[in-house]
């Protein structure tokens, strides 16, 4: 008879233990997958909520006071072709969305009425193409040129349809249509102007100039700022890096916490399903000593044996992974959908995981019965045989 | 064919030594039914384990074709009890989850084997129970069940542990009569039993006392 069809029968007549059995993996496994899928989840969700939040790290000349950033123009600039080769560089990957920006303070801009106004303009290079990281969405302002977004005070000052009209540092007045008008507090400062890069030099005569650049700050284990500040001095000694704390920083702490623990969690809990587990194939094992030394009487191998008792832990361990990772995944979407705002809908099965669930589990539990297998290939099938 | 030479097996148990067979010699012809008699404890069970294969003995040989047995490899061994032994036993050992006829083809290692399950299980009138659980099954459709799983795949040597031990006297009888036609039909059987009354099927018969033949 095959030996195979021997394990599925034996699995199938001791129903209640090879239940159990089944039930650890399952709980093993769910519980990895969920705590797995969850702080995947966790680290999308903070890394939406840091999208949200808007570009986090600004780099800027060194020494520059950034109290005096907005009211002062004395901050120095430097080349725009700096993004570029920050964008270039192989070992710069702290950092996303490098936006080049020229920010300056303009004292008098007349609105429609002829009233003067302080405010603030901003010009946007495009975002740059990291060229040694994975290609990303882009979340910084695209502004065109010839057009301008207004920030919400300004807005105000500019009647629908009218186009934007600034003097620039030569004199001549610059025209520009109209593209954005941003709610109050959304996007931008409400009393700011947003250009492309390229007409903004031209209004300032700064061609080939900006004053900071700023992008969003990865999600990293080490510290992202220490990170980036590194990694950019290491490029460009003249420039520094702050960072915007946010609620993105709680989150991040949250997730950390949230990996320690499954760190914790997870081995416990496998470690305890194969205890249990080798408890019950040791049992198992002790039950069926009649039957293995009949086996044995009858010629089977003292390999063959130890085959047939592992190929049970594999049996289960691989209908235990696979019912525990569809299970850790309802688990992980049930609760994540409760705790996660902007990835609720997005907590998906990780793929990857099931090859590995499936390879790990079913490896793990045959290592579990080792032992038990190792006592059944030794079972004196004469003195079990002999037993009345 | 089967040439037992002053074998003992002594077993420790604490402090004391005890002997269960005890210089014993004798020699087995191709076709000869042998029996074993002696009560409870004299043995007989370590001896029928020895010539198997699964007991060592502690000094003496068994040579089966004037090969050791127990200088055989581990795999040699494994196939010389899969090939050329059938064990049958007091308590029968089959397997509780496989139906009469898997317990059977547990013991097939050849189509012929497989084929020759229908017409033994007709023979020992097990047909209309081939599907059952041994749990469905009196003591005497069992053994008959253990019995042909013994001989399925046509062994040269049947050896019997107190075949007849759990049985009523109309059982032991079909019993007997089906081991004597494994014997007739040019088998080789070794029967161990505390029953004096197996010997009137034998061609040979021995007795031990004590782990001593007398």
């Amino acid at each position: 008879m095959n030996p195979l069809k021997l394990v599925i029968k034996e699995i199938f007549y001791r129903k209640i233990s090879s239940l159990i059995i089944l039930l650890t993996v399952i709980i093993a496994s769910s519980v990895s997958v969920a705590i797995y899928t969850l702080s995947k989840a966790s680290e999308d969700e903070t890394r939406k909520i840091m999208r949200e939040q808007g570009l986090n790290l600004y780099i800027y000349p060194k020494g520059t006071n950034l109290i005096d950033f907005y009211s002062v123009n004395n901050t120095r600039a430097f080349p725009e072709d700096y993004v570029d080769i920050l964008a270039n560089s192989k070992t710069f990957d702290a950092v996303r969305h490098l936006t080049g920006i020229l920010q300056v303070k303009y004292s008098d801009w007349k609105d429609h009425n002829g009233s003067s106004h302080q405010i603030i303009l901003m010009g946007y290079k495009d975002e740059a193409m990291q060229r040694f990281l994975p290609k990303q969405e882009t979340m910084g302002f695209d502004v065109k040129k010839g057009t301008v977004h207004l920030g919400a005070l300004i807005a105000r000052n500019v009647d629908p349809g009218e186009s934007f009209e600034i003097l620039g540092s030569d004199g001549k007045p610059y025209n520009f249509k109209v593209a954005g008008r941003l709610e109050e507090g959304k996007g931008m400062i409400d009393q700011g102007v947003a250009f492309n890069l390229k007409d903004l030099q031209m209004v300032l005569g700064m061609e080939g100039k900006i004053n900071k650049i700023e992008a969003l700050g990865c999600v990293c284990k080490d510290g992202r700022i220490k990170n980036a500040r590194n990694q950019v001095q290491s490029i460009f000694t003249d420039l520094e890096v702050t960072e915007i704390s946010s609620i993105a920083d709680a989150r991040e702490n949250q997730r950390i916490m949230m990996n320690k623990y499954g760190a914790f969690i997870i081995p416990f809990i496998i470690l305890s399903c194969l205890l249990v587990t080798g408890f019950l194939f040791y049992q198992n094992i002790i039950i069926r000593t009649r039957e293995i030394g009949i086996l044995k009487a009858m010629g089977t191998g003292t390999f063959l044996i130890l085959i047939m008792i592992l190929s049970k832990a594999f049996i289960l361990g691989l209908a235990g992974s696979i019912l525990g990772f569809f299970s850790g995944t309802v688990i992980a979407e049930y609760f994540g959908s409760e705790i996660f705002r902007f990835t609720a809908l997005n907590i998906k099965p990780v793929w990857a995981l099931f090859y590995y669930t499936i390879m790990i589990f079913p490896l793990l539990w045959m290592i579990s019965s080792w032992i038990p297998a190792l006592v059944a290939s030794r079972i004196d099938a004469a003195e079990t045989l002999s037993k009345e | 064919m089967l040439d037992i030479q002053n074998i003992t097996k002594k077993y420790k148990k604490g402090p004391f030594v005890y002997t269960a067979i005890d210089d014993v010699s004798f020699k087995v012809k191709k076709n000869d039914f042998f029996a074993v008699i002696g009560a409870s404890g004299s043995g007989k069970s370590t001896l029928l384990n020895s010539i198997g294969g699964l007991i060592h003995p502690d000094t003496g040989k068994i040579l089966y074709n004037n090969n050791d047995i127990y200088k055989l490899n581990r795999k040699a061994s494994d196939r010389f009890r899969k090939e050329k032994i059938g064990f049958v036993f007091q308590q029968f050992h089959l397997l509780p989850y496989l139906t009469v006829e898997d317990n059977i083809s547990m013991a097939c290692f050849s189509n012929s084997h497989y084929e020759n399950i229908n017409p033994m299980l007709e023979k020992c009138s097990l047909t209309e129970l081939k599907n059952k659980y041994p749990s469905e099954l009196s003591v005497g459709e069992k053994q008959r069940t253990a019995f042909i799983r013994a001989i399925i795949s046509k062994p040269e040597i049947l050896l019997a542990d107190e075949p007849t031990g759990n049985l009523d006297p109309q059982n032991s009888k079909v019993l007997l009569d089906l081991i004597e036609d494994f014997h007739k039909n040019g088998g080789t059987v070794l029967l161990v039993s505390h029953d004096s009354t197996v010997s009137g099927y034998a061609t040979e018969t021995i007795r031990l006392e004590k782990g001593k033949l007398t």
